[in-house]
């Protein structure tokens, strides 16, 4: 760039979040405002309400949604299970950590079309009756947050954890939480957490 | 008891479990954007590409062609809003950039447009096909760009009155023994927190109510009614539960007064989500700063001569900045002190608060500059601290209300085995790794605003605290919880605590780690209100004095020392005598020496802390003492920081767990200040690199090892009724100049520029 005023055009902002699921292999779509002109067919269009049926946290959930939704979306703003937390969207701080057919997932780079057909487990699934889990009581009796946003992805992060055999050791678990941000920075305390949860959570 | 929660020591509350834990570990905790809405519609943001110019048209045919797009909202249709000054000069807001006013651009990543559409999906997606044409011009980036200005901010930052100076540094300095000269510097950073800078409206006729993450709920009400132009009383801001601040929602951003602005011309609720990247332009900063030290020494390590001038980057309207030479001037005993602050403006957005505004940069060239002192002089770094160490600071002569520095040095030192280091620079290994052990004193100022409160006690012992308050993960809660239960004498399981939204009583905006000192304070004085009229009730003939008030307990009052041996109120009998079934009362309550004007602002949504250096005849701080252990490998040069020990003084500690928490995790953002955290800037276009969670590091677990925080027990009766200085910004203060003197220890290179990297180490 010069000193001197020049003229930029910019097709897409330079911050454009590409969406993956149908983006650039779109024709021209008319507006809403000009509804009843010719529509290009209904596989094309993205924006065109698909069914979803989600298994979570052991029910069918029906859902007309856009095929682009996340799962993170999907049950945020369709499901209204809240409990998953959307911190980057981009999968880098992991506080929409969920359960996927029991593995963690990140559900912001998850669609929801592509976890048809699996079970899917999110923090509201966790507790039975009023009864804790282990690990949610075990993140409670270590302070193992602050502001509480990232907990539900340290949870359901810190129990897939276990269950894969990463809480060995305490080198082991910070390794393998690590996909989980805190910026509060509780970690010595969700170590501790995981440590006291684990035992209990082997035995099932 | 687990490590999380230490017993307490003199002085100490409970380490009762957050109030807050169940419904946090249960996804129940409802933030900003898990508010339920009525069929709303989806706001996604369009930000300039450029940093400088304007644009020159906008085509928004392909955007509109989306399948529910709604609306696109430009500077060429927006809305009309007022303009809102900056806090610091009677307003509201963290800038006076405003978007969407004209076609000028003030600043990468500025808002341009919004588009509304149906769906989250394909509001996205039509924001990415809005095409801009710009003219750019050359923008000024940061330091030393061509076309930045630099003046001093005495004269044109309102809060900043004057450079602390006393005696005659210059002929001190010229004539010291032993003389230091230093310069250090520390990058932009961004709080990041985890919960996004999301921003819901929803109006019911004239009346709005915003769902927003903030940190001063009355604040951001009275913003958005002058932006809006209408009556405050119409305007809500409801955030039970804030996913972090760390100073970057205290002030009122452009976002919301334009998302409530296209609610009402839609009629409809809306919904915005802003992007991570996003939230690096649309929010503050913690900006760029350059420093220069000069002190200079008798051969036994007494200080004669001390100058700071620190630089601050700013925008080009807002004259912001942190000043953190109030706190660089004061910290130890010295006769001749001189110092300058200046503000440098580019072409950037507005920079604000970030955690420990004033004293991460500002202590990390001091505290830098005593460890090189300390160096030359062959002492000890902790008994040059200790030789330097005073009652009252030097500018003014004030007296400390307390100072347990040296306390937290000797205790941590202990904790963490200082004694087993080996003073030359790289005489400690462990094989391939080279070990460095590094100190820094820590304070941070007490301050405390107007606050008022809300209290019902119920004959069953049921009682309900309101207060504007703000949780945002410091335990705010928990403690309004405690001081409740402790001064009513009811069981804490009957306390239901209310805060977070702004048609409860004023609290001060939660920042400068004023909260729990100002909430405590008022809930405290209203609930010896109720104490008086059960009081009164129950023993009509006696008169009220202050022995009375402060000794008649109800029901079980363990925890309050003027309650033990008094028998007991009966609760019951008390509410008979009376009449009711419910007693409630309302209080207002200020700090002294708080402005006359306190209550009228506090009301107006305005801020009026007190404290710190500000006090009219005494000073108060919380102090305390970092340890670190690094470890720098000689031959990839990785920096791994094994160990963090600190101590802290900070008057009384509500609950030892939640204050541990904030100090460890204090610790941990010192930590990452000197070894992670940085802004990139492209200078060639001013423009932030990193501006996400994978690029702009921050810690994870694995960086983290082990942190010991010890509580000092403290008693200070002079800062409020509570005796409480605050914690959530004393730990983070001076862990940065910790890490650096220890890499000097490690590896003989002092490095002054931060953060750290391992491309930084010659070795």
């Amino acid at each position: 760039m010069s000193d001197t005023p020049s003229s930029r055009q910019s097709a897409f902002d330079r911050r454009a979040f590409m969406v993956g699921a149908a983006g650039s292999a779109l024709v021209p779509i008319t507006a809403r405002a000009a509804a009843e002109e010719a529509r290009v067919p209904a596989a094309q269009d993205p924006a065109l309400p698909v069914d979803v049926t989600l298994r979570v946290n052991g029910k069918d959930k029906r859902l007309h949604i856009d095929a682009r939704t996340t799962v993170l979306d999907a049950l945020r703003d369709h499901l209204k299970l809240t409990g998953s937390k959307k911190g980057c969207d981009h999968g880098q701080c992991g506080a929409c950590t969920v359960l996927i057919d029991d593995r963690r997932v990140v559900s912001c780079l998850t669609l929801a079309l592509a976890a048809e057909g699996q079970e899917i487990t999110t923090i509201e699934g966790l507790a039975t009756d009023d009864r804790l889990h282990p690990m949610q009581q075990a993140f409670i009796d270590n302070d193992a947050f602050q502001c509480g946003y990232c907990t539900p992805g340290q949870i359901m992060s810190a129990i897939a954890c276990v269950k894969e055999g990463h809480a060995g050791s305490e080198a082991d678990i910070r390794e393998y939480m690590s996909g989980n941000i805190c910026r509060c920075a509780a970690y010595p305390n969700i170590v501790a957490a995981v440590k006291q949860a684990a035992p209990e959570i082997m035995k099932g | 008891m687990t490590a999380a929660a230490p017993d307490p020591k003199m002085n100490m509350g409970q380490p009762v479990p957050r109030y807050d834990a169940v419904v946090k570990v249960t996804g129940r905790a409802t933030y900003a954007s898990d508010m339920p809405l009525s069929d709303p519609a989806y706001a996604f943001l369009v930000t300039s590409a450029i940093a400088k110019g304007r644009i020159d048209s906008l085509d928004l045919d392909e955007a509109r062609r989306v399948r529910g797009v709604i609306d696109i909202v430009t500077h060429e249709n927006a809305p009309r809003l007022k303009d809102s000054k900056l806090f610091s000069n009677g307003g509201y807001a963290g800038t006076t950039i405003q978007p969407l006013k004209s076609a000028d651009i003030a600043h990468d990543g500025q808002i341009i447009a919004v588009v509304v559409a149906e769906t989250y999906e394909s509001a996205r997606d039509a924001a990415n096909r809005v095409k801009v044409s710009y003219t750019a011009t050359t923008p000024s980036a940061t330091f030393d760009s061509p076309g930045t200005t630099i003046a001093a901010a005495k004269g044109q930052n309102a809060q900043f009155k004057e450079d602390p100076k006393v005696g005659d540094f210059a002929k001190a300095f010229d004539e010291a023994e032993v003389k230091l000269t230093a310069s250090y510097e520390t990058p932009t950073q961004h709080h990041n927190p985890m919960e996004l800078f999301s921003t819901s409206c929803a109006w019911m006729g004239d009346e709005l109510v915003i769902y927003e993450p903030s940190q001063f709920v009355h604040g951001l009400k009275h913003g958005v009614a002058e932006q809006l132009g209408i009556d405050a009383d119409k305007v809500r801001v409801v955030n039970p539960y804030v996913g972090g601040g760390f100073g970057s929602r205290g002030s009122m951003t452009p976002r919301t007064a334009i998302i409530a602005a296209i609610a009402k011309r839609l009629n409809r609720p809306v919904k915005l989500v802003p992007t991570r990247d996003q939230g690096f332009t649309i929010t503050t900063h913690r900006a760029e700063t350059r420093h220069e030290i000069k002190l200079g020494a008798r051969p036994d390590g007494k200080l004669v001569a001390l100058r700071h001038e620190g630089a601050e980057v700013s925008s080009r309207p807002d004259a912001y900045c942190v000043g953190g030479t109030k706190t660089t001037t004061r910290l130890y005993a010295c006769p001749n002190v001189d110092s300058l602050v200046s503000i440098v403006r580019a072409d950037r957005n507005t920079p604000g608060f970030m955690r420990s505004p004033p004293e991460v940069p500002y202590l990390f060239a001091l505290e830098s500059a005593m460890d090189e002192l300390a160096v030359k002089l062959n002492l000890d770094p902790v008994e040059l601290r200790r030789i330097n160490d005073t009652t009252n600071e030097p500018i003014g002569g004030k007296p400390y209300t307390s100072r347990s520095l040296m306390a937290c040095f000797d205790e941590a030192a202990k904790a963490f085995g200082w004694a087993q280091r080996s003073p030359q620079p790289k005489s400690m290994s462990d094989g391939d790794w080279l070990i460095g052990y590094g100190c820094a004193a820590t304070c941070y100022p007490t301050q405390m605003g107007p606050a008022a409160a809300r209290v019902r006690l119920q004959r069953d012992g049921r009682t309900r605290v309101e207060i504007a308050g703000h949780e945002i993960g410091t335990g705010a809660y928990t403690v309004i919880a405690q001081t409740a239960a402790e001064r009513l004498g009811v069981p804490l399981e009957k306390v239901a605590v209310f805060i977070g939204d702004s048609d409860l009583p004023p609290a001060p905006v939660a920042g400068g780690s004023n909260s729990t000192a100002s909430t405590c304070s008022v809930v405290t004085m209203v609930c010896d209100q109720i104490r008086q009229r059960l009081f009164k009730a129950v023993m009509p003939g006696q008169s009220l004095t202050d022995k009375a008030k402060a000794t008649v307990g109800i029901g079980q009052t363990p925890a309050t020392q003027a309650a033990k041996g008094d028998r007991p109120l009966d609760l019951e009998k008390a509410f008979d005598a009376l009449g009711v079934g419910v007693v409630e009362e309302y209080g207002e309550w200020k700090p002294e020496g708080a402005p006359l004007d306190s209550f009228r602002a506090m009301h107006s949504g305005q801020v009026r802390l007190v404290g710190g250096d500000q006090m009219k005849d005494q000073i108060a701080y919380a102090f305390g003492a970092e340890f670190v252990e690094v470890r720098v490998n000689r031959f990839t040069h990785e920096i791994r920081c094994p160990r963090l020990v600190g101590a802290f003084a900070a008057g009384r500690i509500m609950n030892p767990r939640t204050a541990r928490s904030q100090l460890m995790g204090g610790l941990i953002w010192g930590m990452s200040s000197a070894l992670l955290e940085a802004t990139e800037i492209d200078e060639r276009n001013a423009r932030y690199v990193n501006d996400n969670l994978a690029d702009y590091l921050v810690p994870v677990n694995a960086d983290v090892a082990n942190v010991e925080v010890i509580l000092l027990s403290e008693q200070d009766d002079r800062i409020n009724p509570v005796g409480v200085k605050g914690v959530g910004e004393l730990a983070n203060v001076g862990t940065n100049a910790a890490i650096c003197n220890a890499i000097y220890h490690a590896t003989g290179q002092r490095i002054r520029k931060l953060p750290v990297r391992l491309e930084n180490i010659e070795v």
